[in-house]
């Protein structure tokens, strides 16, 4: 059948099937159908046929492959405790019961009863002391490398958990062993950051900004405070996301060079126009070490890049910039002095 | 999307949904919405995500506008536009406007297929060998009703172009009917 006659079938069942269609507008494409086929019976066959494609292609067969997609959404609304919050805010407290009893059906699923109250799941943590960097090997093969004064903690059922979901304090660099069934969430500080096989670091050190910069494949951030999750911000490689803690708000920001947000890995420091406070906070993790000072050093940056050398060799080089005066004595390092003030 | 479904927006008609409804509307809507988001941001996984997230966001709201269908549409084509990608060649150079396709055919030998599964699900493993535009065009139309102008909208593309895809997927269907038709029936 030529395309012309197929619009003209199309045309045809369109008008038939709308309510709204006169019974002549019908009546003038039939003809109209009625026509070509004339008397000719391959014609009529193949109109026949038209007719009944259009019929048997009425309905989708389930093939059920939505199921396992949404088991992911179940698993997902199950792990977040703010469904729980909204629902006792927006029904009277006297449905409430009802409802988180409706809920947990609702996240029975198909396979085991998931509820709302699971058995307690076992959580091991890793840390990283000051001076130390230490790599992870999660229980599903991700590998993580813990940055100094971090540590993480992951459940012990995280091979077999529908969503994985570790929790970081510090800075870390992650290797997420692929697995498009079972997404990946790191929750750190106010991010939560989610993927399904990628290498990532993730910066959350409390009381500073927290970000997330991509080196290879897409991960997905989101703001995760009592107030609830945000939308998501998709990163690329090369793409960073700062959490600004001032406005709450998600910033992505493009970068020449993400590798160098790991270059802490092999014991390097870049600083770029980093406050002093920061400054000192990094070196006292990574060369276990106290710094003393009877300054704030505030409004004072540092412009620099170490690779991995001693703490005398970094004080040289900040003494010089910022004109200070310093000793180090044992792991304390006492400065007087600056120019920053 | 078009003129007449603007009063269905307008009218945000709100209605609380339950766990039972929420699970129907994302089976009904999730064959359709899956490859459109696909067809957006030219990649599984981030199709996914952005499917799902769209349907979690309107799970957390607990409440969906009237007008779900054309709602949901609209919602992942804010997401996928919202997403920051970078358009992937190849893949979109697979469905070009004037591509001239040979589509493989079913692995089965046709009579076998055709004796062993029904109509309609043989209809959809042939639908699904069309190429990737033309498949999402004739489930919009076929599945999820919408109008060739709808459909022009959610596809940035020309009604005519619409039509002209649903046309050559109903004439290759036929072919493949016409061609073992007495082992179809």
């Amino acid at each position: 059948m030529d395309q012309e006659t197929w619009k003209l079938v199309l045309e045809y069942l369109a008008v038939k099937e709308n309510p709204r269609s006169s019974n002549t507008e019908i009546k003038l494409l039939e003809e109209k159908l009625n026509d070509w086929a004339g008397n000719d019976p391959y014609r009529m066959e193949q109109l026949q046929e038209a007719l009944a494609l259009w019929q048997d292609t009425a309905q989708l067969p389930d093939d059920g492959s939505w199921k396992e997609s949404f088991a992911s959404i179940k698993e997902q609304l199950n792990q977040t405790p703010i469904r729980k919050f909204k629902i006792l805010k927006w029904w009277p407290a006297a449905t409430a019961a009802a409802v988180i009893g409706a809920l947990i059906f609702f996240v029975a699923g198909n396979k085991k009863p998931l509820t709302i109250t699971q058995s307690p799941v076992v959580w091991t943590t890793k840390t990283a002391d000051p001076g130390k960097i230490i790599s992870v090997m999660l229980p599903d093969s991700s590998e993580i490398w813990l940055n100094s004064g971090s540590s993480i903690s992951f459940p012990q059922n995280l091979k077999h958990a529908d969503i994985r979901t570790v929790k970081l304090n510090g800075e870390a660099f992650f290797k997420v062993k692929r697995d498009p069934a079972h997404p990946f969430v790191v929750k750190s500080q106010n991010i939560q950051t989610r993927v399904l096989g990628t290498s990532f670091n993730i910066r959350a050190w409390k009381g500073y900004k927290p970000e997330v910069t991509v080196i290879t494949g897409k991960v997905a951030v989101s703001r995760d405070s009592a107030g609830g999750q945000s939308a998501a911000i998709h990163l690329l490689p090369n793409q960073k996301v700062v959490y600004e803690i001032k406005s709450t708000s998600l910033v992505r920001e493009n970068i020449d060079d993400a590798k160098a947000s790991i270059d802490w890995r092999t014991g390097k420091m870049n600083f770029d126009r980093t406050p002093m406070e920061d400054v000192f906070q990094t070196i006292s993790r990574k060369y276990a070490v106290k710094v003393v000072t009877d300054q704030s050093f505030k409004n004072c940056e540092l412009t620099a890049k170490f690779d991995n050398v001693e703490i005398s060799e970094v004080m040289k080089t900040i003494g010089l910039t910022l004109d200070i005066h310093y000793t180090i004595n044992k792991q304390i390092i006492y400065i007087k002095g600056g120019k920053c003030n | 999307m078009g003129e007449n479904n603007t009063a269905g927006f307008k009218d945000n008609e709100e209605k609380m949904f339950d766990e039972k409804s929420f699970e129907d509307l994302y089976r009904r809507m999730y064959p359709t919405l899956k490859k459109y988001a696909i067809y957006l941001v030219k990649d599984m996984e981030d199709a996914q995500i952005i499917l799902n997230d769209v349907f979690i966001s309107i799970w957390k709201n607990g409440t969906i506008i009237s007008n779900e269908k054309a709602y949901l549409f609209r919602a992942i084509k804010n997401a996928a536009t919202n997403y920051h990608k970078t358009p992937k060649a190849n893949l979109w150079h697979i469905d070009s406007e004037e591509e001239a396709t040979e589509i493989i055919d079913l692995k089965e030998t046709p009579a076998q297929a055709f004796q062993n599964k029904d109509r309609n699900r043989i209809l959809y493993a042939l639908i699904d060998q069309m190429p990737e535009r033309r498949r999402l065009i004739f489930y919009l139309y076929r599945i999820d009703g919408f109008s060739y102008k709808e459909i022009a909208a959610l596809l940035d593309i020309s009604v005519r172009t619409v039509e002209d895809h649903l046309v050559k997927g109903f004439q290759f269907l036929q072919q493949k009917v016409l061609k073992n038709r007495s082992e179809f029936r």
